[in-house]
């Protein structure tokens, strides 16, 4: 089955991947956080609440605005920066070496992670491994990305 | 051999005769059986995370109501237990609460066991015969991971020494501080073990960055050492965790970064937390910790800068040693020291030291790099 990116159909997918998944999640241990994914489309944000709890994605939500959101930390980007992560992990089964969460977000040039409290930001890293498995499951899943001149040939 | 038992009991004919009296009769004394403690039977609140120090912080064994000073036990008995006349004083050097405590303690060590991992199997070394790096970007690498490695044997010792010293009612304290022990143990072991499969082995020792290290342990206080292993040292490792995963080499090594980060963070966070917990609780501390930062910082500022650390940094973020790769490399170690810095006043400024950004010479040096920024 097909998921359009971006899309709540999308993190569900990834979510019910968690679910089956679940000894490999359960080795890395507690995954206690929620945060928030901001895909900026233009003059239209797609905005997310992922919520994670004990090994499990407890809940996932789209909402109008993450502002109003007590989320630990948000990771936003242009829509292009995260088709090409995509289609990075879909081509290589998880992020490389340019493609990896931290690697996006830590000067802020492709991707930026926003946060008012600093011990919600350190959460990225301190569940730094699963957040980034989660969202390698994306590899798993057949993606339809928007036809438009700036996702069509990012990262291809 | 400096503690010796008062009584020879090999020699002691009451002693002896009350033993062999037991062995023939039976006839069991039994008193330990009245023992005057609480009846509790704590069962795990959710039952997926199993049974956690918060289920079991009930009545006397809980750590909720644990007075500011601990007068009572001097021994080993765990927090609850009956304290018999006659237990040693083990001349615990810490006895009070602020200096050790944080908010959500007995989260951390929980998350702390079940985000453990193993150094020789959670990596997939067996990638790397995929990559061969240039000479430069592997000496540069392997220069980088022997300043780690030297870090975190350091790391590995400062809670190891205070774990003894600290009062047994701290009990998640203690537990906390066993799990970084072998958390910084396992950061040495997969830093050495990296640098041994560079093809370049380790490289030179950081005599600036030892400084640095020989004045986090030597803290005179478990506060002291805390705020400067936990909040600002490991705060400050944390945010160059992060850079060293940017500028990895290889999948391989994101991967390292990405787990050594986890546990360091978690130790950050422990740290917030406690400063918080002692300004919350202890206030009168707040200049003694100023003043400790100032001496701190003055040690971050000349082994942070010193050529043996930042080097590497410029090779490896610059993706080589032609004058563009130093170019390029310049400006975004200049990036990361700047996110290095900002990172820990935000986190000083959270824990309720906002007066720090304006008192300390780290804000000399931020203008400093900024200035050299905008001249490029």
């Amino acid at each position: 089955m097909k998921v359009i990116f971006p899309s709540l159909e999308f993190f569900r997918a990834l979510q019910t991947l968690m679910q089956s998944e679940r000894e490999r999640f359960k080795r890395l241990g507690y995954f206690d956080t929620t945060f928030g994914v901001r895909v900026l489309d233009g003059p239209r944000a797609h905005q997310y609440v992922l919520r994670f709890e004990v090994f499990e994605c407890t809940e996932v939500r789209a909402v109008n605005d993450l502002g109003r959101e007590a989320v630990d930390f948000i990771l936003e980007g242009e829509l292009a920066a995260w088709v090409e992560m995509l289609r990075n992990i879909r081509q290589h089964g998880a992020a490389d070496v340019t493609h990896s969460i931290n690697t996006l977000t830590h000067l802020g040039e492709r991707m930026r992670v926003v946060y008012d409290d600093p011990d919600g930001h350190d959460k990225l890293y301190r569940f730094a491994e699963s957040v980034q498995e989660f969202i390698d499951l994306a590899a798993k899943l057949e993606i339809e990305f928007p036809q438009r001149s700036d996702t069509a040939h990012a990262g291809a | 051999m400096s503690y010796l038992s008062t009584i020879d009991f090999f020699e002691d004919k009451d002693f002896i005769d009350k033993y062999q009296y037991t062995l023939r009769t039976g006839e069991l004394d039994l008193s330990w059986m009245n023992a005057a403690t609480e009846k509790v039977q704590c069962e795990p609140q959710n039952a997926r995370r199993g049974l956690t120090f918060r289920d079991c912080d009930v009545g006397s064994y809980g750590f909720t109501d644990m007075p500011e000073l601990i007068r009572q036990n001097r021994s080993f008995a765990p927090r609850g237990a009956e304290i018999p006349a006659g237990v040693p004083d083990l001349q615990a050097e810490v006895n009070r609460k602020s200096e050790v405590w944080a908010y959500n303690i007995e989260g951390y060590y929980e998350e702390a066991m079940s985000r453990q991992w193993n150094a020789t199997t959670d990596v997939p070394w067996e990638e790397l015969r995929k990559y061969e790096l240039p000479e430069a970007i592997g000496k540069a690498y392997s220069q980088l991971l022997t300043f780690l490695t030297e870090v975190e044997m350091i790391a590995t010792d400062v809670p190891a020494k205070w774990m003894g010293r600290l009062n047994a009612d701290f009990f998640e304290v203690k537990n906390f501080i066993a799990t970084q022990a072998m958390d910084e143990a396992r950061h040495a072991e997969v830093f050495r073990k990296r640098a041994l499969t560079t093809g370049w082995g380790l490289m030179r020792a950081s005599k600036a960055n030892e400084c640095n290290l020989k004045f986090l342990r030597d803290a005179d206080s478990f506060a002291e050492a805390s705020l400067t292993l936990h909040l600002q040292a490991e705060g400050m490792v944390l945010t160059l965790f992060r850079f060293s995963e940017l500028i990895s080499p290889t999948e391989v090594d994101k991967k390292m970064f990405r787990l050594v980060m986890q546990d360091e963070a978690r130790h950050v966070g422990y740290g917030m937390q406690h400063l918080k917990w002692v300004l919350d609780h202890f206030p009168e501390r707040r200049e003694i910790i100023h003043r400790h930062l100032d001496e701190a910082e003055n040690f971050v500022f000349g082994g942070g800068y010193a050529t043996e650390v930042l080097e590497p940094f410029i090779i490896l973020s610059g993706k080589g040693m032609k004058k563009e790769n130093i170019e390029q490399g310049l400006k975004i170690t200049a990036q990361f020291n700047l996110k290095q810095i900002d990172e820990y006043f935000e986190r000083l400024d959270k824990c309720g030291l906002p007066e720090r950004r304006e008192r300390s010479k780290l804000a000399l040096a931020m203008e400093m790099t900024r200035a050299v920024i905008a001249a490029q």
